[in-house]
């Protein structure tokens, strides 16, 4: 039996462990298009605000790949996948038979369509060359704008602003953390980081990027021109662009593979295909809160997902009970967060309990659907969150519980017998 | 541990002493728990109570201060919590030490009436006491003994507006401006408990510098009342403390005597014990049951304060048996067959060992009472003779049911007690002028008070004893008191034989004058006779006690007596090193206090240090500056 | 494999078990010195009306946090069945993810540094201190055979209903 995982990020890293702990005997082929051992794409960010060394970013020891006996292709190119011979092409068109193959390629940042928003000084965040990169360009600057005030976006910016730049935010949509937060939470948290120093300019897309005129570079003046949608311009030497990201689907294109935004799976992490499963940012799982089928590109979620296509890719039938799509935990600066479920109700279908003390940074927000609860925000204190996500993970029925659920000290305490 | 000595029969080394630790054995093996087994089963102890921060007072509670709960439910810092509870715990002894000063009051006035068995033992003292009060001399002994009894009634009595007169005549000037200023100046000793009672109720004295000074306002109502007062009445009533030379640990126990152990702090009932004692046809009795006589033994501060009279009024005294944490042990022994249990400091376990023995338990004071002890014999004045004859006959009768499971560690130690003013004044050729030339010339550098308790939480005796052999080592005088005193006179320090572990210039001066290099200087309430020879001293050098090259240490403090002596010491205006760590931590502001602050108010503070050595380099830093701005 | 069992009827609420723990993770290894040093407790004495809970981490069979973590710090021993984020070659950054994953709420953010705080089961000593130090003998490390540990399991499943 010879397995063969594409990507070495969370889901493979995850996969070829399980995998190696069940079928001490296979043969486990990991191919990944960067050339370095698995690490943290999370910790990018603390890469970049130098709180990290590269060697910090890896989340598993030297010697795993070694101890573990899988060989590793890294800083290969997959180029496709020969679906019915059961191999995989690599760009120097090698070829890797598999008899069980997973699909773990993860994500790429999205470049919006904005003219000039490419070439010198722009960058995305995705991998440890783009953090690189951005370190270099950012050597001689002084201006930065990030382009998003999502996730990765601000992440970005308060990493940059640690180091001494000058950075602004500019979100399209009228607050920060637009997928996860709501408005309220998205106010404190953006308050947070205005506090420090960093700027926010929300409700504008961008328009245009322009790069300095011959005059400009003839004085120096190295910095690009970001027009805004409403004719504000700001000036920028380096541009971060996180506007989201897409699947790298590319490599099973030509397969005849259903895919859609990703790669849909199933219960048991199997693709359309035999034989080939996905997992990571690069699968579409059913959300067990909204019951929607889409990416959830977090790494708890493709951790999970990786160990799952393990099981099952060895044989052992194990199902996907499911995780929450929307969910992060955040803390730019002082004020941690964290959002799970279903955050944004609209309907009548939705009781909402909430807390908010702004001038305290604090706000708890609890979503409750047919006595279950189904999403929550907490900010400024989130000791409490892992035990309400059980309730939202469990569908538990809460009613008895309703009317102690907001307090500060609900806990495991009121649950256990 | 640092003081352990190559213990012959024992396993364990639980205590500083010897005897200690081989009846600890002993019990052990009988299956018996003894002091160091609770403490061990205690482990570990509430950190919040530690620190002081865990208030019980209303019903709310109890409230304790904690990172998530940064105040009581009624909004009580840890700073009010930890001041108020230090408050209390200065309130209890404030207390116990008028308790005893009313017993000593109210038998010196039954004394000079006739009433007693007593004689009054110190007519010279009295006279003095009288000419600085303002009485008129020419009065008898009793007459004015019997005023002065009403006068120090009026004291314990009067309101707290009145300020306290003994304090007024016998405190410093200088002291007396630095209490002014303060507006600590205690009144009526129970008026001050009944409004240091209130004020620590919950939500009425909610400040904790207002706490704090309150403290001290209770800590010189003790100072100048159950201290100096205390001793004072004692003095004139017992007799004034003189040179004797005495006995102390487990092996002076006479395996073939009627035993008798006097056990507590007020020795009145004891002495009275001591004297029927002598009682011929008692002796008969004694014999008749088939001993060969009858043995009366101290512990605790009872048995300091017979063996500093057993060359008068307590004359006869066998020698000192324990003190606070080896009390269950003479019970062990097997050989003691009544225990006369007056104020203070009797556990409840020991009822637990007497259980194993033949041995009785008996309460001398109407306050003392023991779970299972049904023998009262309740102290009255007037009937002390009687009682103490019934007492004696009691021992004699239980002495028949003595076992033969006798186990007497061989373990004895010569004892000098009975110092004072008086006496080193008396050894001295009549003035403290030769000791304080030796000072003056830096023979001895300075002196150091070593009182208070004995505490297992740093080893039995063993941090005391360690301070105090390394306070003379640096040619710094020890003067001990209550338990210390007893930890001394066991491990020999109070022989004139341990001048060799004195520094050279301390060695010499012991050498010439045939004293030990600690002296013993009786029980915790002796620490107002502590108090009065300082007192003596600033003024023979007209400075300020604050000026003088000495220092306090209570190096194994246990109970609320200790805390009001400690910060009278502080108020006092002396360095006072406290150990263990008091349940202030819980306080930075407390702490800062009573640590720092409070030294360029009364010129004392509490010197915190769990290290022996490295406390006594302090203490010995803070002698030398003293020394230094005095030009010596 | 020892586990450390809680028996809430016997919890008192005194908190002794926190202290102890702060003193065995404090630098003075003593109960006054962790409040000094501002140690933090691992184990929590959560309260329901009257109620008391002592509850550390469960060391589960399948951790949830350590899938949920991103910087691979949290691990689970495969030998001693412990989990913990320190000493695992990769170090805590604070995402707070395995917080968010815990069904039991049994992790905490350390009060003074960014990184998440949790029960180690003592891993430098035979017996942990809380259960060394629980006077009520509320907390006790016993071998869990087969039945208890399915009980337990049950007994988290009832409330969380983990993957797989």
């Amino acid at each position: 039996m010879r397995y063969v995982l594409i990507g070495n990020s969370a889901a493979g890293v995850w996969a070829a462990q399980i995998l190696r702990s069940l079928d001490k005997e296979s043969e486990i082929i990991m191919i990944a298009q960067e050339a370095v051992p698995a690490y943290s794409r999370c910790l990018l960010p603390e890469y970049l605000a130098g709180l990290k060394k590269k060697e910090d970013l890896y989340i598993r020891s030297h010697d795993f790949y070694k101890n573990n006996n899988i060989q590793t292709l890294f800083g290969q190119r997959v180029d496709t996948v020969d679906a019915y011979k059961k191999e995989v092409i690599l760009q120097d068109n090698n070829r890797i038979a598999y008899d069980k193959l997973l699909i773990a390629t993860g994500a790429s940042s999205f470049f919006p369509p904005v003219p000039g928003l490419e070439g010198n000084g722009v960058f995305g965040l995705r991998n440890l060359e783009d953090a690189q990169n951005i370190l270099d360009a950012c050597r001689n600057a002084r201006r930065i704008v990030v382009v998003g005030g999502g996730f990765v976006g601000l992440e970005a910016a308060y990493a940059l602003y640690k180091r001494g730049h000058e950075v602004t935010v500019v979100e399209k949509l009228s607050q920060i953390l637009p997928q996860q937060f709501d408005e309220k939470a998205a106010q404190i948290l953006q308050a947070d980081m205005q506090a420090e120093g960093i700027r926010f300019i929300l409700g504008q897309g961008i328009k245009e990027v322009v790069s300095p005129g011959l005059w400009s570079r003839l004085f120096g003046d190295k910095g690009k021109g970001v027009i805004l949608e409403d004719g504000q311009r700001l000036k920028a030497e380096v541009i971060i662009v996180a506007a989201g990201i897409r699947a790298n689907t590319d490599l099973v294109k030509d397969t005849g593979m259903k895919i859609t935004r990703g790669i849909p799976v199933n219960d048991y992490m199997e693709t359309s295909i035999p034989d080939i499963y996905a997992a990571g940012d690069v699968a579409e799982t059913r959300d067990i809160v909204t019951g929607e089928v889409g990416l959830t590109p977090i790494w708890p979620n493709a951790a999970a997902q990786g160990q799952i296509a393990a099981y099952n890719m060895a044989g052992q039938k194990k199902a996907y009970g499911g995780l929450i799509g929307m969910q992060n935990a955040v803390e730019f600066r002082e004020v941690p967060a964290i959002a799970l479920g279903i955050t944004r109700p609209s309907g009548d279908a939705y009781q909402v309990l909430s807390d908010y003390v702004p001038q305290k940074n604090y706000y708890k927000k609890l979503v409750v659907q047919d006595n279950k609860l189904v999403g929550m925000i907490l900010v400024g204190d989130i000791n409490q969150a892992g035990f309400y996500g059980a309730f939202i993970k469990s569908k538990k029925d809460i009613s008895p519980y309703l009317q102690d659920i907001m307090r500060k000290d609900f806990s495991y305490a009121y649950a256990s017998n | 541990m640092s003081n352990c000595q190559t213990c012959a029969g024992s396993d364990s080394c639980y205590s500083a002493h010897n005897s200690t630790n081989e009846m600890y054995d002993y019990t052990k093996k009988m299956g018996v728990e003894t002091i160091f087994d609770r403490w061990e089963a205690q482990q570990p102890q509430c950190g919040f109570g530690m620190q002081g921060i865990c208030c019980q007072l209303c019903s709310h509670g109890p409230c304790r201060i904690t990172a998530k709960a940064q105040v009581g439910i009624c909004g009580a810092t840890a700073d009010t919590i930890v001041a108020r509870n230090l408050l209390r715990l200065t309130i209890h002894g404030t207390a116990a030490y008028s308790h005893h000063l009313e017993e000593i009051i109210k038998t010196l006035k039954a004394t000079a009436q006739g009433k007693t068995p007593f004689k009054i033992g110190d007519e010279a003292k009295l006279k003095a006491v009288a000419r600085v009060i303002g009485l008129d001399e020419g009065k008898s002994v009793n007459e004015l003994a019997v005023e002065l009894a009403d006068i120090l009634l009026n004291e314990m009595r009067k309101g707290s507006e009145e300020p306290l007169a003994l304090l007024k005549l016998f405190a410093p000037p200088s002291r007396q401006e630095a209490w002014e200023k303060l507006g600590v100046i205690p009144g009526g000793v129970l008026s001050e408990v009944r409004d240091a009672l209130t004020k620590s109720m919950s939500n009425i004295d909610t400040d904790p510098v207002d706490l704090l000074l309150t403290s001290v306002r209770l800590s010189l109502a003790t100072g100048y009342m159950g201290l100096v007062g205390t001793i004072t009445a004692q003095d004139i009533l017992l007799g004034s403390p003189s040179l004797a030379e005495s006995k102390a640990d487990l092996g002076i126990i006479d395996p073939e005597t009627v035993n008798i152990v006097a056990h507590g702090h007020v020795p009145l009932v004891a002495t009275a014990v001591i004297q029927a004692a002598q009682d011929p046809e008692l002796q008969e009795m004694a014999k008749a049951a088939g001993a060969r006589g009858i043995n009366v033994y101290g512990s605790m501060c009872t048995g300091q304060e017979l063996m500093q009279r057993s060359g008068s009024s307590a004359k006869g005294y066998a020698g000192q048996l324990s003190n606070w944490l080896s009390q269950e042990y003479y019970i062990a022994t097997g050989a003691v067959d009544l225990v006369m249990m007056d104020m203070n400091c009797s556990i409840p376990a020991l009822k637990t060992m007497a259980d194993n023995f033949h041995t009785k338990l008996v309460s001398v004071d109407k306050i003392v009472r023991m779970q299972g002890v049904e023998d009262h014999v309740d102290y009255d004045p007037e009937k002390v003779e009687e009682q103490a004859k019934q007492l004696v006959k009691m021992a004699i009768e239980i002495y028949k049911n003595r076992g033969d499971k006798i186990n007497i560690p061989a373990y004895q130690a010569k004892a000098v007690a009975g110092f004072g003013v008086e006496s080193i004044a008396g050894a001295l050729g009549g003035s403290l002028a030769p000791l304080l030339d030796v000072v003056k010339q830096g023979a001895i550098k300075g002196i150091a008070a070593v009182v208070g308790c004995t505490n297992n939480r740093n080893g039995h005796d063993t941090k005391g004893l360690e301070i105090m052999k390394e306070l003379i080592k640096n040619n710094v005088l020890v003067v001990a008191a209550g338990c210390m005193s007893s930890a001394a006179e066991i491990h020999g320090l109070m022989d004139p034989k341990a001048k060799d572990l004195a520094g050279e210039g301390l060695q010499a001066v012991c050498k010439m004058l045939g004293i030990p290099p600690v002296l013993n200087f009786g029980s915790c309430v002796d620490i107002g006779r502590i108090g009065v020879v300082v007192t003596e001293i600033a003024n023979a050098l007209g400075v300020d006690p604050s000026q003088l090259p000495v220092v306090a240490s209570a190096p194994e403090y246990l109970e609320q007596k200790a805390v009001a002596d400690g910060i009278f010491a502080v108020a006092f205006g002396l360095l006072t090193h406290i150990g263990p760590v008091p349940p202030v931590t819980g306080s930075e502001l407390v702490t800062n206090i009573l640590t720092k602050d409070i030294e360029s108010l009364t010129g004392g503070r509490v010197l915190v240090n769990e290290n022996p050595k490295e406390a006594v380099a302090e203490m010995v830093a803070h002698i030398e500056a003293k020394r230094k701005a005095l030009g010596i | 494999m020892r586990q450390i069992m809680i028996d809430v009827h016997r919890c008192n609420g005194c908190l002794t078990c926190t202290l102890a723990c702060a003193s065995a993770h404090s630098l003075s290894q003593s109960i006054v010195g962790a409040m000094q040093e501002k140690t933090p407790s691992r184990i929590q004495v959560l309260s329901a009306k009257g109620k008391v809970v002592p509850l550390m981490c469960r060391h589960c069979e399948e951790p949830a946090c350590v899938v949920a973590c991103m910087s691979g710090a949290m691990k689970k021993d495969s030998k001693t069945g412990v989990v913990t984020n320190e000493g695992t070659g990769q170090s805590c950054v604070g995402c707070w993810m395995c917080i968010m994953a815990c069904p039991y709420g049994a992790i905490k953010q350390h009060p003074t540094e960014k990184t998440a705080l949790k029960c180690d089961r003592c891993s430098h000593r035979e017996v942990p201190a809380c259960v060394e130090a629980c006077h009520e003998k509320a907390l006790s490390f016993v071998e869990v055979n087969e039945y208890a540990n399915k009980r337990e399991k049950k007994a988290a499943a009832s409330l969380v209903d983990e993957q797989g």
